[in-house]
């Protein structure tokens, strides 16, 4: 195989990865709070399992909102950092992170390292990194070189 | 190493487009492995955090469950010390799942536990408490178990992928971006003498003209 046809198929393999652990339909708290073995399937096909104690925590901080909150959350990580830096987009997920971390309310939130360490100890199956669609868009700057 | 070019045929324009994109390629492939890295470290990271964190606790709870053990076989005869465990859980059972972090399929461990139903004032209130501190470690236990197999499971993708960014970010866009140099300063090199010898032809046929 060329080294052209080498990188392609890399890197078409690594963005069906990127986005193969996105869930294919996302569900409400509420309706996994009703399931014995609330999960999503994910694009792969995969099972993606939440912890139901960490669904109890989420369901006494949002409260009725629970209905609306949807699951998995969404944190998209910044490329253009240095940092890894997290940004929640959503706003019933930001109430719910922000409650967590105890920072002041903002949408979009956004979540710095030893914070997305402590969110990842206290609800960490109900969060999931997803990269940045700006990643996933065509480089420009060969055109420099 | 680094600097090494790539073999070419010929260093002709079509090929100086082909390497361009073929950087582009890789700048591409190289910002997406980067960012599932950056991910999957953090990730190991807190893994192992874990790990040790419940290690620790796991021996701590060990050591004040047996103490309590002993404390209370002291006073509570073998028999109700066994009828006890028999009726106190009617079950316990773990449902194996499974969660996915940047592509990573790691396990998950729930525990399930069903109280028997019994008479709590036929038995010591402290029998009560031991046997609670034995479920709690049983829990514990199967939480480590879990962060063990995702510890070694995330450990192996990071290691994968942290070869494919090397090999990237050492060996193949150095090699490129070197090639596409070269090949740069060729055509400039080549253009270069064009001029100059378009100047010569045209000093030559002014000279002819003159005479």
């Amino acid at each position: 195989m060329s080294e052209d046809r080498t990188l392609e198929y890399l890197l078409e393999r690594e963005l069906r990865v990127v986005n193969s652990y996105v869930a294919a339909k996302r569900k409400t708290l509420t309706e996994l709070l009703k399931e014995d073995y609330p999960h999503v399937l994910t694009l792969s096909g995969d099972i993606h399992m939440f912890r139901k104690s960490e669904l109890m925590l989420a369901k006494e901080v949002v409260g009725e909102d629970a209905e609306k909150l949807m699951l998995p959350i969404y944190v998209e990580l910044i490329p253009a950092q240095t940092i890894t830096t997290g940004v929640v987009r959503e706003e019933l997920a930001t109430k719910l992170i922000s409650a967590l971390l105890g920072i002041d309310h903002a949408t979009p939130l956004y979540v710095y390292p030893v914070q997305l360490a402590e969110l990842r100890r206290k609800i960490g199956t109900l969060i999931q990194y997803v990269v940045s669609p700006e990643v996933l868009k065509e480089v420009r700057d060969y055109e420099e070189i | 190493m680094s600097q090494q070019m790539l073999r070419l045929a010929r260093p002709t324009k079509i090929e100086f487009i082909r390497l361009r994109r073929r950087l582009a390629t890789a700048r591409r492939l190289h910002r997406v492995l980067r960012d599932r890295l950056l991910i999957l470290t953090q990730e190991l990271v807190a893994l192992y955090r874990e790990v040790v964190e419940h290690r620790l606790r796991i021996h701590e709870e060990i050591v004040k469950c047996e103490r309590e053990l002993i404390r209370v076989s002291s006073y509570v005869a073998p028999w109700t010390f066994e009828e006890f465990s028999n009726i106190r859980v009617k079950s316990f059972s773990v449902v194996v799942g499974s969660r996915i972090v940047a592509g990573v399929k790691l396990p998950l461990l729930e525990h399930e536990v069903i109280e028997g139903r019994y008479d709590p004032t036929a038995y010591p209130i402290t029998l009560k408490e031991v046997s609670e501190c034995y479920e709690d470690l049983v829990k514990r236990i199967i939480r480590l178990a879990e962060t063990e197999i995702s510890l070694l499971e995330v450990g192996r993708e990071v290691q994968k992928v942290k070869r494919k960014v090397n090999a990237l970010e050492n060996l193949i866009i150095p090699r490129l971006r070197a090639t596409i140099k070269y090949l740069r300063m060729k055509f400039e090199e080549r253009e270069r003498e064009d001029k100059i010898r378009r100047k010569r032809i045209k000093q030559i046929l002014s000279r002819k003209a003159r005479i």
